[in-house]
């Protein structure tokens, strides 16, 4: 028993290379898109101290409208146009509607909010686009397709999606697109201190509501390239609801306000989901993917109260 | 003008901390316990019963559970469904090992074990706190649900994977399985919704709900008056978890009569919290009347297309549904973020000078 | 322990001066930092019974560190406290709290979802007892007890001239208020030490002078030690027995009001000099 715990995997490790890359990779993988998931909430944390719940449904939202639009006759990249167009609209309505009556409220309720939210999404999506699973259009969008294997002379092969390949590469590309965007510009700038304190901010005339549309519009363009990375890696549907949730283990081990955090908190969830799922979950009877991140997340916070990130917590009274 | 306490008063700290010092108020609730245990079992029929009135009760119980956590001691949970679940597969395998015992009994004694498994997942709240420690129960929420689903002796091997209630009979009425009446089901159902929910508002205006009243409001000033956090949160942990284990039970017993591990998902766990917030956190009633929006709304909106003539895809009205209770939610929350609750007093405060507001 | 109960029916004209001469509590050479932050060095100083002490200094001085270590909620890393002379290991708040500190906070930590009856019956937690199972019945030992304990709470609401706002939540009170319920708060515990952080902090003349005689009461009818952070000269130099002075950690004074006035250490911390 305990040899199956401490010693077997790390043999198994050792004997077959070529499958522990393999998994190592799709343990980047998944981290990727945890990752990106995790951005969106990252953005609108940031600036206005929202934990969006949404932001899972969201990129159910913005994949299920690009194929939406695409079946009914849309050309692929019009359809993407529209889409972003889409994501817009949803911003603007929801800093309108949601955001702006809500102002000053407490955390709880602002998330109790989009969690409402994220129930008027899921209805009007389906009601929409219906509620069964789509295939996402990654040839019409020029997306690579296929796979290279890599060899390692006799030790086997590493099986490597070009899509996968390309997430990674958007990933990267938009991570550092942002922090430009936040560092270098004006409106960066005023996001900053929205984030630091709203109150400060709007004296200083900053405008709050115009600051919130553009993140809930940056967080939905997040959305809409999660969604269309998750999309093509299996297909768009609502049960991917469920793999946001893993957002907030990423987001506690990095920070509920760092862009670096949220890379780093979803690698080190998506490595160890998949290294424990292949390596230790046969020995519970499978399936501890569900829960796993949860645990990793937990133990680190019973070290690190404050995440990965954070500066250590002085309580004053 | 009807609702007016003047001219009563009182003459001992009794009485002036009665649960409901106000004549009115007393007689109120009276009315409501009349309307409950004596009109509705006369007049209703069964599918009100079954469809309507018990899971109401249901979920009012779970929402004072879930209140007592967040409400009352300020620890956010996501993990009520969960919890919900360990009373059900409690109860379930306490029944199938003990099959001559009073099942209500059982379901009662049921509590105990996801109050045990409640504390133990209370444990990092010392550590962890707000939104942080939402994390330590959706772990709790995922593992208990993956528990649910790969320890087969949980559900006494049954191929099908879900719990199927067997017949049990209790002071010579069949009280669960497919026998059982709407109606014993009914009055079992509200007699231990009732019963918690007074003995929790005992609780609630005494030493130790005010304990975690301090915890919620101002923990370190809590701690620097004496009280110790870790038991505390502890305690508010197991106590909530009781009763949200015994309305787990409840749920699958007088209600579903069967139930599979994904009866008790994180959604359950959403819809509780869904109550609570809208209903008012920290506040009994608040618990009962969030609990019959979120569940007496959906039911009524699935008949308005009927009873107005348009034939609409089930699918569809389930859609709208989902759509309209997304959209009352954010509108209820900007209307009064505290809840039915609180618009509840307001209406009271507005009554008491009613007419004559000025 | 039992002070406030025993002491309201006691002598009302204050408390002999010979008590003055028992040491309550001492701390010697404490030092306390965060990360590489010093935010106290190598200070001691007594707390006498029945006294009152001021504790007093510029912003950023260290003084609620100060308080924050005498009740448990800061652990100096170097340096001892005696309370009542025994030298006293590393505690949680919680403890000190049962050994009889009690302390109000220089930002109103009121529990701002209750009421005023409910944050002063707050400050009974320890001395309630009666456990979850009576808790539940209620009738019977739970509702004597809280009677018991609403009797000697409704002794302290007339004291503070309070009754009007009994049963309304202190969110709603004003500021001045919500100081004085604080106060309310901590005496419902029936300290033998009374840490008081600011607390004129943001009032008018007229609510000052009421806090004052308050102050006063406590220390004269119930023998209350007090300890307190004030900045208002004129209250500090009125009410205290003995002040002592803290700058930038350091303790630069020690003694009777008038002798620290005169002080040059503490003229130039006040005034700032050239150096």
């Amino acid at each position: 028993m305990l040899y199956d715990i401490f010693i077997d995997p790390f043999v198994q490790m050792y004997e077959m290379p070529d499958f522990f890359l393999q998994v190592l990779w799709e343990g980047f993988v998944a981290g990727i898109l945890y990752a990106l998931i995790a951005l969106g909430f990252v953005l609108i944390f940031k600036a206005s101290g929202v934990f969006n719940f949404a932001q899972g449904i969201m990129v159910v939202f913005a994949g299920l409208t690009l194929v939406g639009l695409n079946e009914n006759g849309v050309p692929a990249y019009l359809a993407l146009a529209l889409t972003i167009a889409a994501m817009g609209i949803l911003a603007y309505g929801v800093e309108r509607v949601v955001m702006r009556p809500l102002v000053n409220q407490p955390d709880i309720i602002l998330l109790m909010a989009t969690i409402g939210l994220t129930y008027f999404l899921i209805g009007f999506g389906e009601f929409v686009f219906g509620g069964e699973p789509k295939q996402m259009i990654t040839e019409e969008l020029g997306l690579p397709t296929g796979s290279t294997a890599i060899e390692f002379g006799e030790r086997g092969l590493v099986i490597l999606q070009h899509i996968d390949i390309a997430a990674a590469v958007i990933a990267v590309l938009m991570v550092a697109a942002l922090g430009i965007f936040f560092n270098k510009t004006r409106i960066g700038r005023a996001l900053r201190a929205v984030a630091d304190d709203h109150q400060a901010a709007l004296s200083v005339g900053i405008s709050l509501n115009q600051i919130w549309a553009i993140v809930w519009f940056a967080a939905g363009l997040v959305a809409l390239a999660t969604g269309i990375m998750w999309g093509a890696r299996s297909d768009v549907s609502f049960a991917l609801e469920i793999v946001a949730f893993k957002a907030l283990p990423v987001l506690i081990l990095g920070g509920f306000t760092s862009i670096p955090g949220a890379i780093v908190g979803g690698l080190i969830i998506g490595f160890g989901e998949k290294i424990g799922e292949l390596y230790w979950g046969g020995l519970v009877g499978g399936g501890i993917e569900s829960w796993l991140a949860y645990i990793i997340a937990l133990i680190f916070l019973l070290f690190r109260p404050q995440g990965l990130f954070g500066e250590r917590i002085i309580e004053r009274v | 003008m009807f609702y007016r306490e003047a001219g009563q008063f009182k003459t001992s700290y009794k009485a002036d901390q009665a649960l409901m010092p106000i004549l009115q108020d007393r007689v109120g609730l009276l009315v409501i316990l009349a309307v409950a245990f004596v009109v509705i079992p006369v007049f209703a029929n069964d599918f009100f019963l079954t469809s309507i009135m018990i899971p109401f009760l249901v979920f009012s119980l779970a929402a004072i559970g879930l209140n007592v956590l967040t409400g009352f001691c300020g620890q956010l949970s996501l993990g009520t469904g969960a919890f919900m679940g360990v009373g059900a597969y409690a109860a379930y395998k306490l029944t199938s090992i003990f099959p001559d015992a009073n099942v209500i009994l059982m379901v009662l004694l049921s509590g105990v074990f996801s109050a045990a498994i409640g504390a133990v997942f209370g444990l990092p709240s010392l550590r962890i706190k707000g939104l942080y420690l939402a994390v330590t129960t959706l772990a709790a929420q995922f593992f208990l649900e993956w528990c649910f689903i790969r320890i087969p002796w949980l559900y006494n091997y049954n191929a099908s994977g879900a719990i199927e209630i067997p017949h049990r009979e209790a002071f010579g009425v069949v009280v669960s399985g497919a026998e059982a009446t709407p109606i014993v089901r009914y009055f079992i159902v509200l007699g231990i919704t009732a019963l918690i929910a007074y003995l929790m508002a005992n609780v609630l205006r005494g030493r130790i709900g005010r304990s975690w009243m301090m915890i919620r409001d101002m923990d370190i000033a809590a701690e620097l008056m004496g009280i110790r956090p870790l038991q505390t949160k502890l305690m508010a942990f197991a106590v909530s978890s009781y009763i949200c284990g015994v309305a787990g039970a409840m749920m699958v017993f007088f209600w579903l009569n069967a139930a599979e591990p994904s009866s008790y998902s994180i959604s359950l766990s959403f819809q509780i919290l869904f109550m609570v917030i809208l209903g008012g956190l920290g506040s009994l009633s608040g618990a009962f009347m969030g609990a019959a929006f979120i569940w007496i709304l959906p039911v009524f909106l699935k008949f308005i297309p009927g009873t107005i003539g348009i034939n609409v895809a089930a699918e569809t009205v389930e859609h709208i549904t989902f759509m309209i209770v997304g959209a009352l939610i954010i509108f209820f929350l900007i209307v009064e973020p505290h809840g039915f609750a609180r618009l509840w007093q307001i209406a009271k405060q507005k009554l008491r000078v009613w007419p004559f507001p000025y | 322990m039992n002070a406030f109960a025993t002491d309201m029916t006691a002598e009302p004209d204050g408390v002999p001066e010979t008590a003055h001469s028992e040491e309550l509590l001492r701390v010697d050479n404490v030092s306390l930092s965060f990360g590489g932050v010093k935010a106290i060095t190598d200070i001691s100083f007594d707390i006498l019974k029945g006294e009152i002490r001021a504790i007093i200094g510029p912003n950023g001085a260290g003084k609620t560190s100060m308080l924050n270590v005498i009740n448990g909620f800061y652990h100096p890393q170097e340096g001892t406290i005696t309370w009542r002379g025994k030298e006293r290991r590393k505690m949680k708040p919680y403890e000190a709290a049962s050994q009889g500190i009690a302390r109000t906070f220089q930002n109103v930590a009121l529990f701002k979802g209750m009421t005023t009856l409910d944050n002063i019956m707050s400050g009974r937690s320890l001395k309630m007892h009666r456990n979850f199972f009576w808790q539940v019945i209620w009738r019977g030992p739970a509702e004597r007890e809280e009677i018991e304990h609403r009797r000697k709470v409704e002794d302290i609401i007339d004291f503070l001239e309070i009754q009007a706002i009994r049963k309304t939540p202190v969110g709603r009170l004003p500021y001045g208020l919500q100081k004085r319920v604080e106060l309310g708060r901590a005496l419902a515990m029936e300290p033998d030490l009374l840490l008081l952080d600011e607390p004129m902090a943001g009032m008018n003349l007229e609510e000052k002078e009421d806090m004052s005689r308050f102050i006063l009461d406590v220390n004269q009818e119930f023998g209350t030690t007090i300890a307190l952070i004030e900045h208002d000269m004129g209250v500090v130099m009125d009410l205290s027995d003995r002040v002592v002075v803290l700058d930038y950690g350091k303790k630069i004074a020690d003694g009777p009001p008038e002798e620290v006035q005169a002080n040059q250490n503490v003229i130039d911390a006040y005034l700032g000099v050239s150096h």
